[in-house]
């Protein structure tokens, strides 16, 4: 997957170096109020393109050393602690719902991350996997990147008016299971649970590009 | 009865099962697709239907809640399908499907599969892929655009679509890949004109599969010279302008440019020999035309490469010397063309420096070469000329050229018969020196000494000590070196050929030297002293390496010859008594190392 490719590319630095511009233009333009929402809305559909790249490389790599966790085995989304959110489940629904309120979800999304990614990283650490430095590298990077869409998911939602500053941010349970096995198939599933959730915000945040560009079809 | 009964069942199961009737076997769910995000299709392989007919049926359950729910299309999408449609389609919700095989023995489950709609998105290959030949400043270039397929709602931004394109030349093997990314047009310019390629396009959800490769679009690139034409018509007319104009400056000046590349030949350059001067009697001023006052540098003259031809006529020819003509001449040949940077070539024709044709006989065979030193004999008994040797082409027709420039200031030179060394490849004007060896009677002695005295009139200003003892026959002397003391080695020329076999190595063998004699030295004294060569017809030398014997050999050969009777004055040269011998031999007793000068 070449979103994936180039974002596996991306070194540290400069990615931070990119969210730290990012972050500077998107307060300098919210506050001069000159970069048009689309732009936003395109620069932030390509963050979290790339953290659901992220996470989708995460978990495979967890998946080629445990097969016992098939697709038949994996704990049900429902069980997610995010799977409370309502939210659109289909194209029909998506189109429908107002800016505002998918912005809401969004931000609420990944606000719900914010401590569970915290806490899977702390415990990636002492994983008993073979490659546990590089799911722990992996995490970290996660956690960034959700940070930075976090704060310009904020600036945006700040200018789309009040409405879209209802966030809601769902408990997450730590669940901390005393031996290891246990503890890498909870990684397992939550990480399957974060991936799904950036797949949703990717395409909510998608459909909110195009939908702010009517004049601009490369957004589409 | 009972016990039969319960036989007859045992039998009838077991005959069953022989039979293959049973419950089905296992189907297996192969893969599930959705190819807009909106439906999804499933599809199962069936397993064994144990010999009954057997019903399929899917169910699934939604992981958000526990109802179990029948697939509600099995003819969408063919056999072994199940289609959901957009109403029964949930995305990021997990379906646990399982598939049922039913008969009329039993049922058998597969294994549920979970699928989750997000994960199987495939959309459709692209359509409308249109490829065409568009031109930028001649070069040609293809421009490939295609549509999304017709499914996907990239409108909405539901789905957004990454695209691929590869492209080959018919004929090769490996695919060209490009990525447009979401754009919808890509150009190829590495293009071909006259060739056919073939185009394909596929596309991929920014996080799904790829789709199928869309049917090849082939296009043949016409021949592309719309660019190149004009380029060539100028081309072309140019270059045949600047032929014409070529041609016709060669035209115009193709006089000139024979001159240039085919030069004329020269006439001669010296006054040569005037006729009514030698009918005159008048020797001296005969050979005074052939003086250059400047001419040779008296320090700088490679002596050894002068060939001073002397030649006596016999009895025989005597007769028509009568008239006057000059005894003796010289004739100085020049021995390839190339080198002569004076003109003189085509002196060839010049009466003035000829000697009457007539009094050469049968030289005209003998002369075919440039280089050669015709050995020309009096006697027409001598039909044979070495043609081996190398005659000079200068020649021509028996007579040979002289030059004077080799004659004119130099200090008067004694003719010395001293075996000269191979000139030929240095100098390139020789003179060389005829020397006629009469044979000897009593008749020719009067001639002879008329010769001499002749000779030495003749040669007063050219050569001073120049004697020649009257031989029998005519031979080709040729200078070996030029003595500073007014010595001239004289040395036959057939020397030259066994010189020439020296340089290269090692034994030669003469077939012509019977016409030469070696001129040892010329005395101080007025004495020619000859080494004698070969006199004799047909005589031939051995040549070793070693100088010295050859000479002696030679002079052995030479000594075998009885027929030929000569006169050969033999004269050691450091300063044994002079000794003319009338005999055409040279009695080898007497011969004796080349003087050196």
């Amino acid at each position: 997957m070449i979103l994936q490719e180039t974002s596996l590319e991306d070194t540290d630095m400069d990615r931070s170096k990119g969210r730290k511009l990012f972050m500077t233009v998107l307060c300098l333009v919210a506050v001069s109020g000159a970069l048009p929402i689309a732009d936003l809305l395109d620069r932030a559909a390509q963050h979290s393109d790339r953290l659901h790249s992220l996470s989708t490389l995460l978990t495979q790599e967890m998946d080629t050393h445990f097969p016992f966790m098939e697709q038949g085995t994996t704990p049900q989304p429902s069980q997610c602690h995010t799977s409370t959110l309502e939210g659109p489940t289909d194209k029909v629904q998506a189109l429908q719902v107002s800016e505002h309120t998918l912005m809401s979800l969004l931000r609420s999304l990944l606000q719900s991350w914010a401590e569970p990614l915290a806490f899977l990283s702390a415990s990636a650490n002492t994983l008993p996997h073979p490659a546990h430095s590089s799911i722990f590298n992996k995490i970290q990077q996660l956690q960034q990147n959700s940070k930075s869409l976090r704060h310009g998911l904020d600036i945006l939602s700040a200018r789309m008016g009040p409405a879209a500053q209802v966030v809601s941010i769902l408990p997450f349970y730590r669940n901390d299971p005393g031996d290891k096995i246990s503890k890498l198939i909870n990684l397992q599933f939550q990480l399957n649970c974060f991936r799904r959730d950036s797949d949703k915000i990717d395409s909510f945040l998608k459909v909110l590009r195009c939908r702010s560009g009517r004049m601009r079809p490369d957004l589409c | 009865m009972k016990e039969v009964s319960v036989l007859l069942l045992c039998l009838s199961l077991v005959g069953g099962k022989a039979a293959g009737l049973g419950p089905p076997g296992k189907p297996t769910l192969i893969n599930c697709r959705s190819p807009e995000k909106e439906t999804f299709t499933c599809w199962w392989k069936p397993g064994s239907d144990g010999g009954l007919p057997t019903t399929y049926a899917l169910y699934y359950v939604k992981d958000n809640s526990d109802t179990l729910y029948e697939c509600p299309d099995y003819q969408t999408e063919g056999e072994n399908s199940c289609f959901f449609n957009k109403y029964e389609t949930s995305v990021w919700v997990n379906y646990n499907i399982t598939v049922v095989a039913t008969n009329e023995k039993g049922r058998t489950f597969s294994d549920p599969v979970d699928v989750d709609v997000a994960y199987i998105v495939q959309p459709h290959t692209p359509e409308n892929v249109s490829v065409t030949v568009m031109e930028d400043n001649g070069w040609p270039f293809l421009r490939v655009s295609w549509e999304s397929p017709h499914k996907a709602d990239i409108r909405s931004g539901w789905i957004t679509l990454i695209y691929e394109l590869r492209s080959k030349m018919e004929g090769e093997d490996e695919w060209e890949e490009n990525y447009p990314g979401q754009q919808k047009t890509f150009n190829i310019f590495s293009v071909r004109s006259g060739r056919t390629y073939l185009v394909e396009v596929r596309c991929r959800p920014d996080h799904g599969l790829w789709s199928d490769w869309s049917p090849t679009t082939t296009i043949k690139v016409p021949q592309y010279f719309l660019g190149e034409r004009y380029l060539w018509i100028l081309i072309f007319v140019f270059s045949s302008l600047v032929i014409l104009i070529l041609i016709w400056i060669i035209y115009m000046n193709s006089q000139s440019l024979k001159r240039c590349i085919l030069p004329p030949i020269p006439g001669p350059k010296i006054k040569g020999f005037d006729h009514q001067h030698i009918k005159n009697g008048d020797y001296k001023d005969c050979f005074s035309t052939l003086m250059i006052p400047e001419f040779p540098p008296t320090s700088s003259l490679d002596h050894d490469n002068l060939l001073v031809e002397i030649f006596v006529r016999d009895e025989q020819e005597a007769s028509t010397e009568e008239e006057g003509k000059d005894l003796q001449e010289n004739y100085c040949k020049s021995e390839s063309s190339m080198f002569d940077s004076d003109s003189g070539h085509g002196s060839c024709d010049s009466h003035i420096l000829l000697i009457d044709k007539s009094k050469w006989t049968d030289n005209e065979e003998a002369i075919s070469n440039r280089d050669v030193v015709k050995p020309e004999i009096s006697q027409n008994s001598r039909a044979e000329r070495p043609s081996s040797y190398h005659s000079s082409p200068d020649a021509c027709d028996g007579r040979v050229k002289t030059w004077p420039s080799l004659f004119s200031p130099a200090p008067p030179y004694t003719s010395s018969a001293i075996p000269q060394k191979s000139s030929l490849e240095r100098m390139k004007q020789h003179c060389y020196s005829d020397s006629l060896f009469a044979p000897i009677s009593s008749d020719k002695e009067k001639h002879k000494k008329e010769a001499k005295r002749e000779l030495q009139a003749s040669q007063s200003d050219v050569f001073d000590n120049v004697f020649l003892t009257p031989f029998s026959s005519t031979q080709y002397v040729e200078v070996q070196k030029v003595c500073s003391n007014d010595t001239v080695l004289l040395q036959p020329v057939v020397e030259l050929n066994r010189r020439h076999a020296e340089a290269e190595g090692c034994s030669c063998v003469v077939g012509q030297g019977e016409d030469y004699s070696k001129v040892k030295g010329v005395d101080g004294g007025n004495m020619v002293l000859l080494e004698s060569g070969g006199n004799g017809a047909g005589m031939e030398m051995d040549c070793f390496c070693d100088k010295m014997e050859e000479r002696r050999s030679c002079l052995a050969n030479v000594k075998t010859h009885k027929n030929v009777s000569m006169q050969i004055a033999v004269q050691q040269a450091q300063g044994e008594q002079r000794q003319m011998v009338d005999n055409c031999y040279v009695d080898t007793a007497t011969m004796f190392s080349v003087p050196m000068c």
